[in-house]
């Protein structure tokens, strides 16, 4: 039968709901972005650090084991094995570089080729508003940089939490809960950096150089801030170091003194936050520029 | 000479302004507008200072540590400022006193003196070194390193981006000549642009000296010190420039390399001495005036990556630097004679 | 000699996987030559071979006697209007064609004056001082072409060229390849308007999933196929009468009334017996107004070769 006399006939097979349909995005995206070598290289580097901590907690857990900590003990010794705030801090800390690597190299390519393309009408004749296109966009990220955070993280809770006794999860509940508020802040701040970045420069190469700069530009800019003015508030410019301050408040541990605490860091953070997604909802405009 | 400078000059307009040349002005100016910033403040501190109340130095240093609160008052007298507050169950108190020259704080605990604070209202010789610091730790390694990026990328891998390098290879000239021209065009622009951020902000770390200071280091280091900040800067722009236009010719994506040279520029203190002379920054090092102090709270793993290489003598760093530029330039037009155009894959 | 002509010897190249072109052989002599084949099949590939924008991965060629790999001889006796429609950023139509000009080595008032006569050349004056950005589709060709051709080089390479022009200026383009033609130059074009290839090329190089199919004269490469029947139009009066008479013909393989009513279609395998077949009918008195063919141009040609001989 000739395709013109079938008629046409409507789809009317199961459709997303509206809540979900954003992810239809991310569903394409990440196992492309998995099938990067890069990618992949940076998320068996990742894994490094959260084996060792394993290693750690493992000595951590058994130090009667051996035979310098026997029943007498060495404090300072114990106190070193010790699982806490500051273990975790340190443990977010080396991970969240990983996150700012596959940032820079992910992330990029999320905005920059639909924009250099205009593609983007494309995506807003479709049931996606721009909402939902930044929401589903740092879905992507939000998958990827997981693995190398949240999900590690989680592993070495978990991990700490079945080795040691009940009464340790009863005192220390509160630092799986901060790891997971901390890292999800993370992840939203590292994700949005990336999607601004993505799409301020258009350029993906250049996207992915911005990223990195605005790491390490602001953290030596913040420095030199301090070192010039002999001020402390640089710090506050440093995303890095204001996130810091944050975990180690979710963290309880002790942040460092005279530097800026950890309400200031947190409000500079969505000072920040809401600036990037006040640049990026500007440049996402269903419509065609000709530069 | 002649197709490299008409090359150079095609292309320097792009490389200033442009406006992605924004964001490089920033870096360049950005250490100049803070010195000229800490200046206006100094000057303002000065003229504050110059009405309060000062307290002999020699009564100040009488009060040792532990001397209560009320004994440090009857002795020293009515502090300029005095501030009071509860952290972590400490009572804590800070008294600030001026001793003509410095501003002193009298910092105690549960009203016990714990620590006293000296600081100049300003020092030309802890300003210098706060300058030897801003321009290595984040003149050279990150101003210059991501300017450079932005600059000597756009020159090969931003056209094949836009899809106009195809232009320049239908041009009567050797790839090689091209090559040059631009590097030279982003070089020239690159150098006017970071040599001039060096030149200016240390025009600002002297503009604020007392007269005093100034007359002494004019007359003796300024000229040198300004000299070689604004030539290793330059010098600066001519390694990071060949390399990073060589990783816009090699590769598709020349992020990567980007990162994996800032990461090898940061352990470059403690690889062996071979390997240091594969680094950039270790010969811009060995070239600048002034060694910056480390920050003493620089934890012990950074401070690591912080200590700068061991140093080679000026001119073999010079040397070195122009040799390395000069073999990564050579691979470069090697890749850019067999580099073909084929946009499909940008 | 060689250093008339545009050599391919046994040329090569592969895209990683992809096939480009595959063992082409090609003398290109001077005039105007198209080459003609659909979407991917070869011919801005061999168009970038010719210009040194890609390399083969074997065999040689040669511009005139100069290599691709001499970009610095090469492109002084070349201009190559390219199909990427992107032009340098932030650049007006002028400054993109004394840019060139200037990187030929010409001082810069006669590079001034080149500029000008090209950019007129393509009836582009008015909008010489606006930048190719804010330019139509039909005007970045034309400035393409401009900058191609300020130069005056011996060989003209054009991919596409008359894409998105209006008729006027594509009836001036056609003449101005016409007369580079003229005067001993290589004007080598590709189009996918086979009409208009037809009308003025001196010769087509037919091209399909990278090797070359057919190359020379169009009236030749038809003459080569000699598998293939060609069909004629016989403008007459009686055509009932005039196909009888055909079919008695050995060398007539089908003979089909006109639907349209202009005479008789006929379908042969040898030209030649064929037309003495069409003197005897007239010379017996029967009018014939005249014979056309019907598959000579390039169209039928392509169909036929690529097509696989419907």
């Amino acid at each position: 039968m000739a395709v013109f006399k079938r008629g046409y006939q409507r789809y009317d097979g199961p459709l997303t709901g509206p809540v979900t349909r954003f992810l239809a995005v991310p569903r394409f995206v990440w196992p492309k972005l998995l099938g990067q070598r890069f990618v992949v290289i940076l998320l068996v580097l990742s894994l490094f650090w959260p084996l060792m901590c394993a290693g750690f907690i493992y000595v951590s857990n058994h130090a009667d084991l051996l035979p310098s900590l026997g029943s007498g003990g060495d404090d300072g010794i114990r106190k070193m094995l010790a699982i806490d705030g500051k273990f975790f801090a340190i443990f977010m800390n080396v991970q969240s570089t990983f996150a700012i690597l596959l940032a820079a190299i992910a992330g990029p390519g999320l905005i920059a080729p639909d924009l250099a393309n205009n593609a983007l009408p494309l995506y807003f004749a479709r049931p996606l508003s721009r909402w939902t296109y930044i929401g589903a966009r740092m879905m992507v990220l939000f998958g990827v940089l997981s693995l190398v955070t949240l999900i590690p993280g989680l592993f070495v809770f978990i991990m700490q939490a079945s080795l040691a006794s009940t009464a340790w999860l009863q005192a220390n509940w509160y630092l799986g809960q901060g790891m997971v508020l901390g890292f999800l802040l993370y992840i939203v701040m590292v994700s949005l950096i990336a999607l601004t970045c993505s799409a301020y420069v258009k350029w993906r190469v250049v996207a992915g150089a911005l990223v990195l700069a605005f790491f390490f530009v602001l953290a030596g800019a913040s420095q030199i801030i301090n070192q010039v003015l002999r001020v402390e508030w640089g710090s506050l410019l440093n995303p890095g170091f204001a996130i810091y301050t944050v975990w180690c408040a979710l963290l309880g541990v002790e942040p460092t003194d005279d530097a800026p605490g950890a309400w200031d860091c947190f409000t500079v953070l969505l000072l920040m936050l809401g600036a990037l997604l006040a640049v990026l909802l500007r440049k996402l405009r269903p419509v065609e520029v000709v530069s | 000479m002649n197709q490299i400078w008409i090359i150079a000059k095609l292309e320097i307009r792009r490389a200033f302004f442009s406006r992605r040349a924004l964001w490089v002005y920033l870096l360049a100016l950005f250490p100049a507008v803070l010195f000229f910033g800490h200046g206006i403040s100094v000057q303002y501190r000065r003229s504050e200072y110059a009405g309060k109340p000062v307290t002999p130095a020699a009564i100040l240093d009488r009060l040792p540590v532990g001397t209560p609160d009320t004994e440090a008052l009857a002795t020293a007298g009515q502090p300029i400022s005095d501030r009071k507050w509860r952290r972590r169950d400490i009572n804590r108190r800070s008294m600030q006193y001026f001793d003509g020259s410095n501003r002193v704080w009298l910092e105690f605990e549960n009203g016990a003196l714990k620590s006293t604070t000296r600081r100049a209202l300003n020092s030309f010789e802890e300003d210098s070194k706060v300058y030897a610091g801003v321009f290595q730790f984040f003149y050279l390694r990150l101003a210059i390193f991501f300017g450079c990026l932005g600059i000597f990328i756009n020159l090969f891998r931003g056209e094949m981006i836009d899809k106009s390098l195809h232009y320049w290879f239908l041009a009567p000239v050797r790839r090689e000549i091209l090559l040059l021209g631009k590097y030279c065009a982003g070089l020239i622009a690159s150098a006017v642009i970071f040599g001039g951020g060096a030149l200016l902000s240390f025009g600002a770390l002297l503009s604020y000296q007392s007269s005093a200071d100034l007359q002494n280091y004019l007359q003796t280091d300024a000229l040198y010190h300004g000299t070689w900040y604004v030539l290793s800067a330059m010098l600066g722009c001519v390694g990071y420039g060949s390399v990073f236009l060589a990783a816009g010719l090699l590769l598709r994506n020349p992020i990567i390399p980007a990162l994996v040279m800032l990461l090898w520029e940061s352990i470059n203190g403690f690889l062996p001495e071979l390997l240091q002379k594969f680094s950039v920054l270790h010969y811009l090092q060995s070239i600048c005036p002034v060694a910056p102090p480390l920050d003493p709270n620089v934890p012990p793993l950074l401070r690591l990556i912080l200590a700068p290489a061991a140093p080679t003598s000026t001119w073999a760093a010079i040397l070195g630097l122009l040799a390395l530029t000069a073999l990564v330039l050579y691979a470069a037009s090697r890749t850019v004679r067999r580099l073909e155009i084929n946009y499909g894959t940008e | 000699m060689s250093d008339d002509l545009i050599l391919f010897h046994n040329v090569s190249k592969f895209y990683g996987d992809v096939l480009g072109v595959n063992k082409v052989d090609l003398r290109i002599p001077p005039g105007i030559t198209s080459l003609v084949g659909p979407n991917g099949s070869g011919k801005t590939t061999l168009m970038n071979l010719m210009t040194g924008l890609v390399h083969p991965g074997n065999g040689t060629i040669s511009v005139r006697g100069v290599s691709p790999f001499a970009p610095e001889k090469l492109m002084r006796i070349l201009g190559y209007a390219t199909q990427y429609d992107a032009a340098p950023r932030g650049v007006t139509g002028f400054g993109f064609v004394l840019a060139g000009l200037l990187l030929h080595g010409y001082p810069r008032a006669e590079a001034e004056r080149r500029a000008a006569l090209a950019i007129e050349t393509v009836a582009l004056t008015h909008a010489s001082s606006r930048k190719i950005a804010a330019y139509s589709k039909g005007m970045r060709q034309r400035i393409r072409l401009a900058q191609a051709i300020a130069h005056e080089p011996e060989v003209l390479v054009l991919d596409e060229p008359l894409n998105g022009l209006d008729p006027l200026v594509r009836a001036e383009t056609i003449a101005l390849f016409r007369d580079y033609a003229a005067r001993g130059r290589h004007v080598i074009l590709s189009s996918h308007v086979l009409q208009e290839v037809d009308v003025f090329s001196d010769q087509v190089i037919l091209i399909a999933n990278g090797m070359i199919v057919a190359e020379g004269e169009i009236r030749n490469v038809r003459d080569e196929i000699n598998e293939h029947p060609s069909q004629f139009l016989l403008h007459c009066q009686e055509p009932s009468r005039v196909a009888a008479l055909l079919f008695e013909q050995a060398e007539v393989l089908a003979v089909k009334i006109d639907p349209e009513g202009r005479g008789v279609l006929v379908t042969t395998r040898h030209r030649d017996a064929f037309a003495a077949a069409v003197q005897r009918i007239a010379l017996s008195g029967i009018e014939i107004d005249g014979v056309l063919p019907m598959d000579e141009n390039v169209d039928a040609l392509y169909e036929y070769l690529i097509g696989g001989g419907k």
